[in-house]
């Protein structure tokens, strides 16, 4: 189904602006979301799937520990599967030097008001992860944290915005945005589109509709690197990390481990295509099976890489655009967006609909990098 | 800084050993990759050091590729065995395991030629323990001389009724052959019988081998259709359709065969440019006449290019090398064109052949694209035609989007074994043209990997670094 002219547009199918288009259609908002491949092609589709709050930057905790709340009974809302286990998720400390890191978290943490992070001793850590190495001292825990698959999850959005009448036009790449009188002109290869009002969750290409509209930003994009195993016996339930290290892992029902870590690749954005750096990936590899020697009789089935932006603080970009009105970008989310989801979605609803939102969006300012004049 | 070979060679089958006997014979210094413990692919498996008492029993089209053999040992290229290589990057760099160790090297030349795998067999019941396919039978024959007694086997194409042979030889009694050949297929192939002519020799050898399995009297049902296999832990019979009745038969070994198609997981990592053979009816890599694919020092050959038999293979193989020497300055155009020239007559008569042994036992769309709901495709992952089709109707019209939404093809094999099925549904299912449909996008390691293996790397450099790239 086209349509050419609804209220909102919304440039890029990831979970972002799915999650916008159900929020929006939700409250009557007639939208087309355009998507240049296909809907959650990119890192909303091939992510590590973490739900994650433990760790966050102290900006981001109140949004995250709404979606965190919105996750728990996600599946109830968007009446789909999403995948979503609420596993906890613990950060491990490998000596005292990582346990001294995580007391002053701790600190910080309690100070802003903030209870969700709770430390763990030795024993504990060996309870809760039998499989531990038993060099490790320790550990900081979330308990609401899990995972979710993240094709599932998107596409659960979607589909609820379908059902609520949002529009989704795939291999739509947007080539052209125009302001003409009160409304912006936007043009694929093929279409014209016409919408009073505009929202980018354009992901790594995000950039490049952010200077259509008119607004500079300083985003990078980059490939995480991700691996997965075969089926292996279950040795862990929580979400795993380590404090000082790049490890990351958690072990799904059908006993598949998929190791992250953050470690990156080689992004080729022009061409859609991400390359791998094997000897990165290694080094994973050894700390998984360092931290559990269980994982040394692990086999790899798959590794890839998904195409993910980076804002130069590892903050997103949330809110209105400040050189163009009736614009507005979510985008830039440095690999840890997908768990804010469906809290990002109702804030840009909220902020296209009535101009406000209920959360403090002045960290996540596009223009924030933009120099002082003297 | 670390030197490159020349040439890297994936597979050391017909079409590998003889282009690393071309391509290092001249000059290049080439290094040559194989999963197994030795070199010969799956035809001239072992053919050297057979576990049978009498290889002879297994044919001359099996024993004359120990000359092949005995040529590549005696080549100067290097040689790697049990060197699984799982990832080919677009830098030119090749990475694989051996013995509990991850290895690189870079070459300016690469080499595809991982041959075939059997067709998917996706009737109801073909995932069962007891149900293998007729090739790992032979695999079983050649590698370590074990046999199944009493097994029926099932389906179409040479291989079938060539194993069939080599058990009867061997004294092992077969229960039955369920021949999948319809009638009408020995009439559509006529028109390209002429084609066959020149090539006599395989033809009566084609006929001796049926004779053999009838004169052993072997129980043949022809033009079996609406096979199942029935058991519930395990294969414990067959029905179908042959001679206008229903048959049962029981058993607890089912080989299946339709023909073989391109092994495709490597040539698909790397991105290459496939399309899709309507007279083979399967995805095989774009490439020219020199073999090069879509990316120019990437080369294919044998029947990782489509299926072209051992003797098509070795060919090839010869082909690309010497394309790949000029390429390298190691040999002149018209040198290479010279020698080409004969090669490619010989390739000619065999494609012909090719073309009506294609006709002839073409594999019938019901053994291809599954109709019942409750046949498995995606053996790893245990996914049905019926769990498919909910995913094709939330959205999945593409084998990736599908792959996301049902897991199908996300399991150890990568694929291998439900690609070209799922691209066949999907085209069924859109109404459209296979090419149109695709297939998955591969990642690597395209086999398992330990963990612990992939933490240890090393490079490897050419031994003979005065035929590297330093002159």
């Amino acid at each position: 189904m086209n349509r050419l002219k609804p209220d909102v547009l919304i440039i890029g199918g990831g979970i972002h602006g799915c999650s916008a288009a159900y929020h929006l259609a939700k409250v009557g908002v007639q939208v087309t979301v355009l998507e240049k491949d296909w809907v959650s092609r990119h890192a909303s589709g091939v992510n590590a799937g973490g739900v994650r709050l433990l760790g966050r930057d102290l900006a981001e905790v109140p949004l995250s520990k709404v979606a965190m709340k919105l996750w728990q009974n996600l599946d109830d809302e968007l009446d789909a599967d999403t995948g979503f286990r609420k596993r906890s998720l613990i950060n491990i400390a490998a000596d005292e030097q990582d346990m001294n890191t995580l007391y002053a978290r701790r600190e910080k943490m309690h100070t802003a008001g903030y209870q969700h992070e709770t430390i763990i001793d030795q024993q504990e850590l060996r309870e809760r992860l039998p499989h531990v190495s038993p060099f490790c001292v320790g550990g900081v825990v979330s308990e609401d944290d899990g995972y979710a698959i993240p094709y599932q999850s998107t596409k659960a959005f979607r589909r609820a915005a379908e059902r609520h009448g949002a529009v989704f036009m795939e291999g739509e790449c947007v080539e052209q945005i125009r302001k003409v009188g009160t409304h912006w002109h936007v043009a694929t290869r093929t279409k014209a589109f016409q919408a009073e009002k505009l929202l980018n969750c354009a992901g790594a290409w995000a950039d490049k509709v952010s200077v259509m509209i008119g607004d500079n930003v300083p985003l990078t994009h980059s490939a995480p690197m991700l691996m997965i195993t075969a089926r292996m016996p279950h040795f862990a339930t929580p979400v795993v990390g380590a404090v000082s290290r790049p490890l990351s892992f958690k072990q799904f029902e059908n006993g598949t481990v998929l190791i992250g870590g953050g470690s990156k690749g080689f992004a080729d954005r022009d061409n859609n295509r991400t390359r791998l750096d094997y000897k990165k990936l290694a080094i994973g590899a050894y700390n998984a099976a360092e931290f559990f020697p269980i994982m040394k009789k692990a086999s790899i089935n798959r590794m890839w890489s998904g195409l993910e932006a980076y804002m130069p603080d590892n903050l997103p970009v949330i809110g209105r655009s400040v050189n163009a009105d009736n614009a507005w970008h979510a985008f830039g989310f440095s690999a840890h967006g997908f768990q804010m989801g469906p809290v990002v979605g109702r804030v840009m609803s909220d902020l296209i609909t009535t101009g406000q939102s209920t959360f403090d969006l002045q960290a996540f300012r596009i223009d924030r990098f933009e120099r002082k004049v003297l | 800084m670390s030197t490159s070979f020349d040439i890297a060679i994936i597979g050391a089958g017909p079409a590998g050993m003889s282009a690393a006997i071309t391509a290092s014979e001249n000059g290049a210094s080439v290094v040559v990759l194989d999963e197994k413990a030795a070199c010969g692919g799956q035809i001239y498996r072992n053919v050297n050091n057979s576990p049978l008492e009498n290889p002879e029993i297994l044919g001359s089209d099996y024993t004359k590729g120990g000359q092949l053999v005995n040529e590549f040992n005696n080549c100067p290229a290097e040689k790697y065995y049990n060197a699984s290589v799982w990832h080919v990057s677009d830098s030119g760099e090749v990475l694989f395991s051996r013995e509990g160790e991850t290895h690189s090297l870079t070459a300016r030349e690469v080499l595809i030629c991982c041959g075939a795998m059997e067709r998917p067999f996706p009737i109801p019941g073909w995932h069962l323990p007891g149900v293998m396919s007729a090739g790992s039978a032979q695999v079983m024959l050649k590698a370590e001389g074990i046999v199944k007694e009493d097994a029926v086997f099932v389906g179409t194409g040479p291989l079938i009724y060539l194993v069939i042979a080599q058990y009867l030889r061997l004294g092992v009694k077969v229960k039955a052959l369920i021949d999948t050949t319809p009638n009408t297929a020995y009439i559509e192939s006529m028109p390209k019988f002429p084609g066959a002519i020149p090539k006599t020799g395989m033809l009566f050898k084609g006929l001796s081998l049926f004779n053999e399995i009838r004169k052993a009297g072997v129980p043949v049902y022809r033009s079996a259709k609406e096979l199942a296999i029935k058991g519930n832990e395990q294969a414990e019979s067959i029905e179908f359709f042959s001679g206008g009745k229903k048959h049962s038969l029981e058993t607890d070994h089912v080989f299946l065969h339709q023909g073989v198609v391109p092994h495709l997981n490597l040539t698909r990592a790397v991105s290459l440019d496939h399309e899709w053979d309507k007279q083979q009816l399967c995805w095989r890599p774009v490439h020219d006449k020199w073999g090069k694919s879509s990316v120019d020092w990437i080369s294919v050959a044998g029947d990782n290019t489509g299926i072209v038999g051992a003797d098509g293979a070795e060919l090839t193989g010869k082909l690309v090398a010497l394309h790949q020497l000029t390429r390298l300055g190691k040999m002149t155009e018209t040198e290479r064109d010279v020698r080409a020239e004969p090669l490619n007559v010989t390739l000619h008569g065999l494609n012909r052949f090719r073309k009506f042994i294609d006709s002839l036992y073409r594999p019938l769309d019901e053994f291809r694209i599954p109709q019942d709901e409750t046949t498995v495709v995606c053996r790893c992952e245990e996914k049905t035609v019926a769990e498919l089709r909910v995913g094709f109707d939330q959205g999945g019209r593409g084998p990736n989007e599908l792959k996301g939404l049902t897991r199908c093809g996300m399991g150890p094999c990568q694929g291998r074994q439900c690609g070209h099925t799922v691209s066949e549904l999907l085209a069924e299912w859109r109404e459209e043209e296979v090419a149109e449909v695709g297939y998955y996008r591969l990642r690597s390691p395209l086999r398992l990997l330990n963990l612990q293996e992939f933490g240890q790397f090393s490079e490897i450099e050419p031994v003979n670094a005065a035929a590297g790239d330093i002159a």
